[in-house]
Formats: C-alpha cells, structure tokens, sequence
C-alpha cells in the first residue's frame, strides 16, 4: 500500500538558458517557495542553488537553448527541477571536476553545482531521453527536532491492535523514538513534524501497535528507489517476549505492501536478532560522519514476489563477487562474461553525484562511461575529499551496460563491491565503497 | 504521445501480476534438470480418463472453425448434471473471466465490492483495475469473518466474493454460518460464492450454492474445470445464478471466450467424474496426513483444511525459502502475495513427489538450524 496525495501544488517557468534570464530564473525559486510558504531562510538557499547552477550550465549550451524550471511543494520539501536540452552535448561538462584544479581554492569556489550542493537538502543530475538534462534538487522545511512525549509504562496490559496514524499520531510517535533513545534514527523521524508532513505528503507509511491508549511501537516504510522501499524499525518501548509485537508490525507492513509495484524491501539500520524469519542478510557498511564518529548499518533485504531471474553480463573482480552474492542469497542469474567493449567507449565518462552532506557522504553514479572512467573517478575522490566528504559509494546497476563498463576502473581506482541489493534498480544494485578512503578516515 | 492523459487513474496506478516464467527457463536459472510443480493447486492425477480421450482424439478440422459462442452442449451437459436450466450456466474462459464479467456487469466507478484480505486475489485485483473499491476484511482464525463482512456493507456495496473453502487456508464455511449470512445480507447485493474447490471437501455440513440459490436469488456460484477436473490449461469455468442475474453478465462477457477443446473437454469430464474424484481425494488425504506429519516433525505449523494445498509456516522469509526449494527443483507458492509473510503454500500431491518434497524440505529446515546454531 503506497498512498498517493493528490494534493500536492507545483509552479513551472519555461525561459531561454541565457545570462539575462538569470535574475528572473532566481527570482522564480524564491518567490515560488516563499509562495508555498517557506521560509526566507529556506526560500534563499533554493535562489542560491539556482543560481550557482544556472551560471554553470549556462556557458555550456546552445545560445537558443530553453530551460524550464519547475518548483514543486511537496508539504515537507519543495522539489525543484531545472531541465534543458542540448544537441551533442560535451558530456564532460557534467562532472563535477570538469575544468576543475582540487588543488585550487580558486577553482573550488568556482564550482557551482558544488556550492549549490551544500545549499539543499539533495541534489541530482539525471540524464533523461532526448539528450534532455534534469537536475533535481529539493529543500527540506526546517523542523525543531525535539519534542517531548511520554513513554508508556512497563506494565501496560492488554491486547494489541495496529493501525495507522493520522499525521498528529505519527508526530507524536517520532517525538516517542526520539525519547526512547533508539540507536538508528533517520532524520526525518527525528523531527516529528517532518515525519508527519511527510505521512500526510504520502512520501512515507506507517503501522502503529497500540495497547490500551499507549503507542507501544511501531514501523515506518517509503521507496528507496523505483523498485525498493525501504523500512523503518520496528520500534518498540516495551519488552517484547517472544517477538509478538515485533512479529506483528512486520508481518503487517510486508502484507500492506505485498501488492504494491516494488519489487523489495531493505532495512538498513541496526542488526535485528531472528531478522532471518523476516529478512535475508545482505552486508555491512561503516559510515563516518562529519564528528568522525563511525556508525555501522546492517542491510536487510526480502523479496515482495517470486524471483523472475536473469541474465547479467560482467566480468572480473564484479563477476566474482555477484557469483558468491547469487549463490549465498539462491537468487537465479546466469553471469555472462562480457568480454571487455573498450574499443566502442567514447572519450569521456560522465559521473552523477548526490552528495548529503548531513553524513558526509558521496552517492557515485555512472551516467555514460568512456575512456577516462578511472581518471575521472580518481578526480571526483580528490575533490570531494577536499571538500570534507568521508564516505564514497558507487552504485552500479547490473542491468545497465554503462554501469558495467565502470567495473574495472573502479577496482583501479580502489573500490571493492561491498553489497548486492537485488532488483533495487535496473536489475540488482552493487554498491560499491571506497577501501582506502574508509581506511584513511 | 503521453500515455498518462489516455489512462485511467486506477489502471494507471495498478500493479499487474507476473506470472512464473516457463520451466525450462526456470530450471536453467536455478540450475536443475527437473521441476516439480507445487505452487498452483493443479491435479497431478490428469483429467478424467473421457477427458482425456477427447483431447488425445481432438481432430485438427476443429480447430478451423469458431467454438459454440455460447459453450452450448456444455451448458446442457451442467443443466443435466445439476438439474438447473442451462440458461442459469455461464460458461467462462476458467474463472477469472467470470470475477471480470460480474465485477463488470454490476459494478461501477464508487461501488465497492467486499471479500477478506487473505483469500484468491483476483477478486481484489478486477475491482481495482476497474475503478471499484475492494474492501478487504481480515481473516478471523484464517478463515472468513462474516460478521466483519457484514459491518463493511453500504449502499454501494454491490457484490460480496466468499471463496469456499477459502484459498489458501483451506477453511470453509458451513451451510448453516452461509445461510445465517445471507439472511443477514438482505436481498440488495450479490453474493458469490466460489467454489473452485468444492469437489474436495466431503463434509455433508459443507454447502452447495447452487441449492440455495432458489431461497436465496441474490446467491451466485463459481466452479472450474481447472482444479479437480485437471483441465487447467484448457480454461473452463462456469457460472451459475439466477436466470436475470446470468443474463445481465453475458452483456459482458466475450462470446466464444471458450475455446472448442476445453468445451468438449469439460463436457466429457462432468460425464465421467465418480471415480476420478475419489482416486483425487484419496491421493489428496494420503499427502495431507504425510506431509502434516512431517511438519509436526521439523516443528513447523501447518494451517490447512479443504483443498489439494497445505500452508507451513518457515523459519525464514518465504520468498528465500521459495528460492531454496527452487534450488531443489520444488517450486512452491510463496505467500507474501498472499498477505502471509512467512508462509509458504504447497500443492498435494502423488506421494513420490510428497515423499521428494519432504525430503527437500527436511533438509533445507536442518540446514537453516544448524546455520543459527
């Protein structure tokens, strides 16, 4: 069950991609979110982006060029997306590192789609159909993360029920993990008022188990990627003997969203004893944030329906890994050895980038590979470790032969595949991570 | 072209179902030389021996000219069989097309129909893709709640899917709790009660829908040729109502939707079905208790009581499970789709494959323990 609002409002503005419009491009993102009811401060960070990015791409294009930018309210964030198109474009430009010195602070500052980054909340580059280029960005609201609420007394009797919150239960229940000290918080959940903008945006769902008046736990769930949502929980603030509230809340969610489009369901978070009755194991991954403090999530993964199987061309140390991924999780692939197409790669790669600063962390993806891929994945490591990023991941997609392309360049550059999420893109996710950079952090 | 402004909302937000790929492209992904079928509910027995012979005898000079649209010689052959008039018989390509054409017939945009939340799916699946709401009522000790049902109708309640013995929990209701319901429900909404597997239950308190459609006109009753009559791949179904309600559904329903095999299939199986049922019940009984056993022996909850299938309950996530005894070459159903996270349903079948399918199963839950331990 993924609920839809059908009520969300959205702005759009179609302009030439030239210098002159420049003022009137910022304008739009700040007034369109003043409009839905930002604040100046969050309104200003939008303007900010904008403009940095409209700057940016602006010398890149066609001088007949049109950009359309359209702002989206979301209730707890508004979506802005600026979209332009370009005939044989120099796929370079699109990295980040492009014309970039990291060992230049000059250069550094000049770097708009860098600075924009740090402005938002999230930030994107997609390469659509057309040779059509979207660049996503979204601002949360600012939300107090603190809020006081009670937790139920060890003692409460009773049968349980489930239901599902309203907005104001679910703000009072995020207030309750808060107060729970609950080791894995996402952020939104630790600003109650997020959480329930969120619920009631239909961007996230939630079960609650009550006994009695008392909130006694509960389990959150929204999509992770097109085919993969990913859960929250359970929390619980009583003992829980035998796991009948625990078992409870998850068999409720996996049967809520059995039916839906999304292929799987990931957990990463802390570890879950008896998670096997629920979950298959995928891995491990080390985080170190901002403080340098590590933290340690533990991924989870089950299937939403029968596995339809498939073919995934690769080769080396990739091919390697998805064998033993494959056969440890009884998923049905037939690996194919692709045989290397060196030889048809254009010269330049192009890297996607989703930073969040938040967690220090750099979310890697391939959009076209070329000949360049491990230089131009080494230049990203060293200008965004400049930048104070600590943890690197790429994502490859097993389905995609441009991803493929990466694998050796990744190895050269230091990589190593970590984890396999099944069916969480087009075909499985590898997840790759930095070894050196995790060891030198 | 945007498709988008050409579909309608609740298609374009429906999820359609993906059926298993072939076996010889399963058996090469999971790496086996052989797949035993136990995932949906088929009867391993065959079809009745005059069945057969009607398949095995099919001219080739049939096959050029269009079926009776209307599946007449096998509506006669129902009528004679169940002594109803041939007219009040819907024959249906198997009876999804029969949950299609009533949802069809009667239902539209801001109606709603009502069934339980864990139970045959496509009941749920036509209403969505038509634009009609399904209400879904939880199962009471796995099997149908009806005073659940009950407080659930409104106005718009249009239809009511009761699927006797339920699948998958196989729990049935008798003919006192049905009639007590209909009674309840009142005469301004239909009631269907599908009987898909029927000829496996042998209870005498189990009830006959066709029997109380004279008292109860609102009474609608779904059979198939697909399960006891193992003509699965043929899809046959019947439909069987009252005179008006039938022919209200024919204005949507396809005509020769049913193919001139599978008619002349049916039609021989119906005439030849005594022992057929009794060497299918004798064989379902034997795996029943064996693989009960077996369960009660690995620790494992059953829950099963009607039907050719039984639902175990694993010590892991289902759909890992159904991957491991794909491995195995058993090809099981698991029960996520169902609302049963953690279950697993399997078909009951000849006891050499019960006897493999133990074995499997006996090894992959040793496995599984001795891997936590």
């Amino acid at each position: 069950m993924i609920k839809q609002n059908k009520q969300q409002k959205n702005a759009s503005l179609r302009i030439p991609l030239s210098m002159p419009f420049l003022p009137l491009a910022v304008d739009f993102a700040g007034k369109g979110a003043r409009g839905f009811a930002y604040t100046d401060k969050e309104s200003h960070s939008l303007e900010l982006a904008v403009e940095e990015l409209f700057s940016f791409y602006v010398q890149k294009v066609a001088a007949d060029s049109a950009v359309e930018l359209e702002v989206e309210d979301q209730g707890y964030r508004l979506a802005l997306s600026i979209s332009f198109q370009m005939a044989n474009p120099d796929m370079r430009a699109f990295n980040l590192v492009w014309q970039v010195n990291p060992d230049s602070e000059e250069s550094l500052e000049l770097l708009g789609p860098m600075i924009a980054a740090r402005s938002v909340s999230s930030l994107r580059l997609d390469f659509g159909n057309d040779d059509r280029i979207t660049l996503r960005m979204t601002r949360n609201r600012d939300y107090p993360t603190t809020q006081v609420a009670a937790l139920p007394p060890p003692n409460t009797q009773g049968p349980v029920r489930l239901v599902e919150p309203s907005s104001s239960d679910l703000r009072h229940f995020s207030a309750m993990v808060s107060a729970s000290g609950a080791p894995f918080i996402p952020g939104f959940l630790a600003s109650p008022g997020m959480a329930a903008d969120m619920l009631a945006a239909g961007h996230l769902n939630a079960i609650l188990a009550l006994r009695g008046d008392w909130i006694i736990g509960g389990v959150l769930w929204r999509p992770l990627t097109d085919s993969c949502l990913e859960l929250y929980g359970p929390y619980l603030f009583n003992d829980d003997p035998d796991d009948v509230v625990l078992t409870l809340l998850l068999d409720e969610a996996v049967g809520r969203i059995s039916r839906s489009r999304f292929r799987g369901l990931v957990r990463r978070q802390g570890q879950l004893q008896g998670y096997e009755r629920f979950f298959d194991l995928l891995g491990e991954l080390d985080l170190t944030g901002i403080s340098g403090a590590a933290t340690r999530s533990t991924y989870y993964y089950r299937q939403l329906r029968e596995e339809g199987g498939g073919v995934v061309y690769c080769s080396g140390a990739l091919a390697t890994f998805l064998a033993d991924q494959y056969n440890r999780l009884c998923l049905p692939r037939q690996l194919r050895e692709n045989g290397g197409e060196q030889l048809r790669l254009r010269d330049a790669s192009v890297l996607a980038v989703e930073l969040e600063y938040p967690r220090s962390l750099a979310i890697i993806r391939p959009l076209c590979a070329g000949k360049d891929m491990a230089a131009n994945l080494a230049a990203h490591l060293d200008l965004l470790q400049n930048d104070g990023i600590n943890n690197f991941m790429v994502e490859i997609n097993t389905g995609r032969s441009e991803d493929i392309a990466f694998t050796d360049a990744l190895e050269a550059t230091g990589f190593v595949p970590r984890l396999l999420i099944p069916d969480a893109g087009l075909g499985d996710l590898v997840i790759y991570e930095h070894r050196v950079r995790k060891q030198q952090s | 072209m945007n498709l988008d402004l050409l579909i309608p909302e609740y298609v374009r937000n429906f999820e359609a179902y993906t059926p298993s790929r072939p076996d010889h492209l399963l058996q090469e992904e999971y790496g086996v030389s052989h797949l035993h079928r136990l995932n949906n509910n088929e009867n391993t027995l065959g079809p009745p021996a005059a069945a057969v012979r009607v398949i095995a005898d099919f001219s080739p000079d049939l096959a050029v000219v269009y079926p009776s649209g209307d599946s007449y010689d096998l509506r006669e052959a129902l009528s004679r069989r169940f002594d109803i008039c041939r007219d009040r018989f819907l024959v249906t390509n198997g009876s999804c097309e029969a949950i299609t054409s009533i949802i069809k017939a009667f239902c539209q945009q801001g109606d709603n129909i009502i069934t339980a939340d864990k139970t045959f799916a496509v009941y749920e699946w036509v209403a969505e893709f038509s634009g009609v709401e399904a209400r879904l009522v939880p199962l009471r000790d796995y099997a149908y709640d009806p005073q659940g049902l009950l407080d659930r109708i409104d106005a718009r309640t249009k239809i009511i899917f009761i699927c006797n013995p339920n699948n998958p929990t196989g729990s049935y209701w008798t003919k006192q709790v049905l009639i007590d319901f209909l009674e309840k429900v009142g005469e301004n909404r239909l009631v269907v009660v599908d009987e898909a597997y029927c000829e496996y239950v042998e209870d005498p308190e189990f009830p006959d829908a066709m029997e109380l459609m004279e008292r109860f006109p609102n009474v609608v009753s779904f059979r198939t040729f697909s399960k006891m009559y193992a003509l699965a791949g043929l899809r046959a179904g019947y439909l069987t109502g009252t005179r008006d309600v039938v022919d209200v559904v024919r204005r949507t329903s396809v005509t020769y939707s049913v193919n001139v095999q599978a008619q002349m299939a049916a039609k021989a199986a119906l005439s030849d079905d005594r022992e057929h049922i009794a060497a299918t019940r004798t064989m379902v009984k034997q795996a029943r208790l064996f693989l009960c056993k077996v369960c009660t022996d690995l620790g494992l909850e059953t829950v099963g009581g009607e039907g050719n299938y039984l639902m175990i309950k694993v010590p892991i996530n289902d759909l890992l499970m159904y991957r491991r005894l794909m491995k195995r070459g058993m090809m099981v159903r698991s029960m996520t789709g169902f609302r049963f996270p953690g279950w697993i349903r399997v078909t009951l079948r000849e006891m050499a494959v019960m006897e493999s399918f133990a074995e499997a199963l006996t090894e992959e839950i040793r496995e599984i323990r001795n891997v936590r331990v």
